[in-house]
């Protein structure tokens, strides 16, 4: 499965950082960076909740 | 005890993210979700900024599928809770027996008209995804707005109605969001709104009714607001009523310990609980914060006094006439902040505000930052003290 960020969308809350810290942080200028795309099995749980608990529904999986 | 079957009653973020956290902490029993909403979860914050200017569809609230594997009775209301034979009564008379509880019902829009239904249906209000839709779709026509109440909601849908071409009078005898931000910021929202064409009524709205077939909104001083369409976003109401009979209100509030707790086997989260915070004990009714409440009272279910309590640090964000603010720390702010980078005024800019307990908040205000530098801002890590040698 692969992350996909729709950049516009993201506001930067960091909300999704907060559930997954192993897969995505804020740069210092706000911007969120993944730091991984293709998530393993082990990781899917972590891209899953972080993409449900962003409050503009930036984050995606496919 | 070990919990073998937790019932969920709640199908917003804070029954999601219970549910989540429950399965994430191990709980692998038989978990149930009920919620009278006909939908799986979805955001409630896009549904007043982004997802009034969608253009074709409406997307910008919907999250993706749980992952938690519950039984979800989807468009089931809970009607009443027995914590002491451990049933939840639901509407269509099933009664599901729990072991562990989490309630998680939210809450509801505060109405302005009263029962006459002439008057009520010129009243939209805004909390689900239908109250929404139908928004936007009478939005469509342009027809001239009046919005009641001056809280963060109700700017944010009078930006939104603006946006849309039409014609807006905002309703509130308290300025602008100066309840929720303070009266610096409350300033700075109100100029940008009169910029982008916003009409302010200081006054109180006390009553809707209907003449000639268009609402009418009656206002403290004595005039009254003629408009083609009213919405009104004046407060939320917890969604208690379930549990009148339960024995778990005080003096009508659902309220929890330091670990989201009402009785060991019963927690609660979200819109609908009051919590201990270091300003007491109080309804919180932010994303976050319900997000934070859940997964604290979904570890406290199965771990007890072992899980840890409620750490809460508030954070807020809106989105209006232009203007995107996000603040870390408690709100409302007193006096004038201290300016840490950018320009007074509409900003770009960067502020802190001291509160007497010695906590800050931080707000950034048009200023793209890391979340985690402005809660650093807001509240710096005591120094570390020296060991002695
Ligand atoms: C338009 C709007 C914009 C917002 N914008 C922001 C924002 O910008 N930032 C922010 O931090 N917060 C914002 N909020 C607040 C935030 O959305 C809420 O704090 C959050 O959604 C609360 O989640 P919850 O799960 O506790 O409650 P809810 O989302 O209300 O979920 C409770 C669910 O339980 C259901 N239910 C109720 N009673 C029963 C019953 N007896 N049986 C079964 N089901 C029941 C309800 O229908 C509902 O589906 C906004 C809210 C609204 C309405
Ligand atoms: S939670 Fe959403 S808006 Fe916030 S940084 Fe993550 S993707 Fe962006």
């Amino acid at each position: 499965m692969e992350i996909i960020l729709d950049r516009p969308r993201c506001e930067g809350h960091g909300l999704c950082e907060e559930v997954a810290p192993q897969l995505m942080h804020l740069d210092d200028e706000g911007e969120l960076v993944l730091d991984v795309v293709h998530v393993n099995e082990d990781q899917l749980d972590a891209a899953k909740q972080a993409a449900r608990v962003c409050p503009v529904a930036a984050l995606r999986l496919a | 005890m070990r919990l073998e079957r937790i019932v969920v009653v709640g199908n917003g973020i804070a029954g999601l993210t219970a549910s989540d956290s429950l399965r994430a902490a191990g709980f692998d029993g038989e978990l149930t979700i009920v919620g009278d909403e006909h939908h799986s979860p979805y955001s409630r914050p896009a549904l007043s900024k982004a997802a009034l200017l969608d253009a074709e569809e409406m997307t910008s609230h919907q999250l993706p599928d749980s992952t938690h594997d519950a039984r979800e009775l989807l468009g089931r209301r809970a009607l009443q809770l027995d914590p002491d034979l451990k049933t939840v009564v639901l509407d269509d008379g099933s009664i599901l027996p729990f072991d562990g509880l989490v309630i998680a019902s939210g809450s509801r829009a505060r109405r302005l008209a009263g029962a006459d239904p002439a008057a009520r249906k010129h009243e939209l209000t805004l909390r689900t995804l239908e109250d929404a839709l139908e928004l936007r779709r009478r939005i469509a026509d342009r027809p001239s707005v009046v919005v009641v109440g001056g809280g963060t909601l109700g700017m944010e849908i009078a930006s939104g109605c603006l946006a849309a071409g039409c014609e807006v009078t905002l309703a509130s005898h308290h300025q602008p969001m100066v309840q929720q931000l303070g009266p610096h910021l409350s300033e700075v929202f109100l100029a940008a709104g009169l910029s982008h064409g916003l009409k302010f009524a200081p006054s109180r709205a006390i009553g809707l009714r209907e003449a000639g077939g268009h609402p009418l909104v009656e206002l403290a001083d004595g005039s009254t607001l003629a408009a083609d369409l009213v919405v009104s976003a004046i407060g939320d109401i917890p969604n208690t009523d379930w549990l009148a009979d339960s024995g778990l209100l005080t003096g009508g509030r659902l309220e929890v310990d330091s670990r989201g707790r009402v009785r060991p086997n019963i927690v609660a989260a979200g819109d609908v609980a009051a919590f201990p915070t270091s300003r007491g004990i109080t309804r919180i009714p932010l994303w976050t914060s319900a997000i934070e409440q859940s997964k604290a009272a979904a570890l406290a279910l199965l771990n007890g006094d072992d899980a840890p309590e409620l750490s809460f640090s508030p954070y807020f964000w809106t989105e209006q006439f232009g203007l995107s603010l996000k603040a870390s720390g408690f709100l409302p702010l007193e006096g004038a902040p201290e300016l840490l980078e950018g320009g007074p005024d509409g900003g770009p800019a960067l502020m802190r505000w001291s509160h007497a307990d010695g906590s800050g908040t931080a707000v950034a205000l048009n200023y793209r930052t890391p979340i985690p530098k402005l809660r650093r801002l807001a509240n710096p890590a005591p120094a570390l003290v020296e060991s002695p040698a």
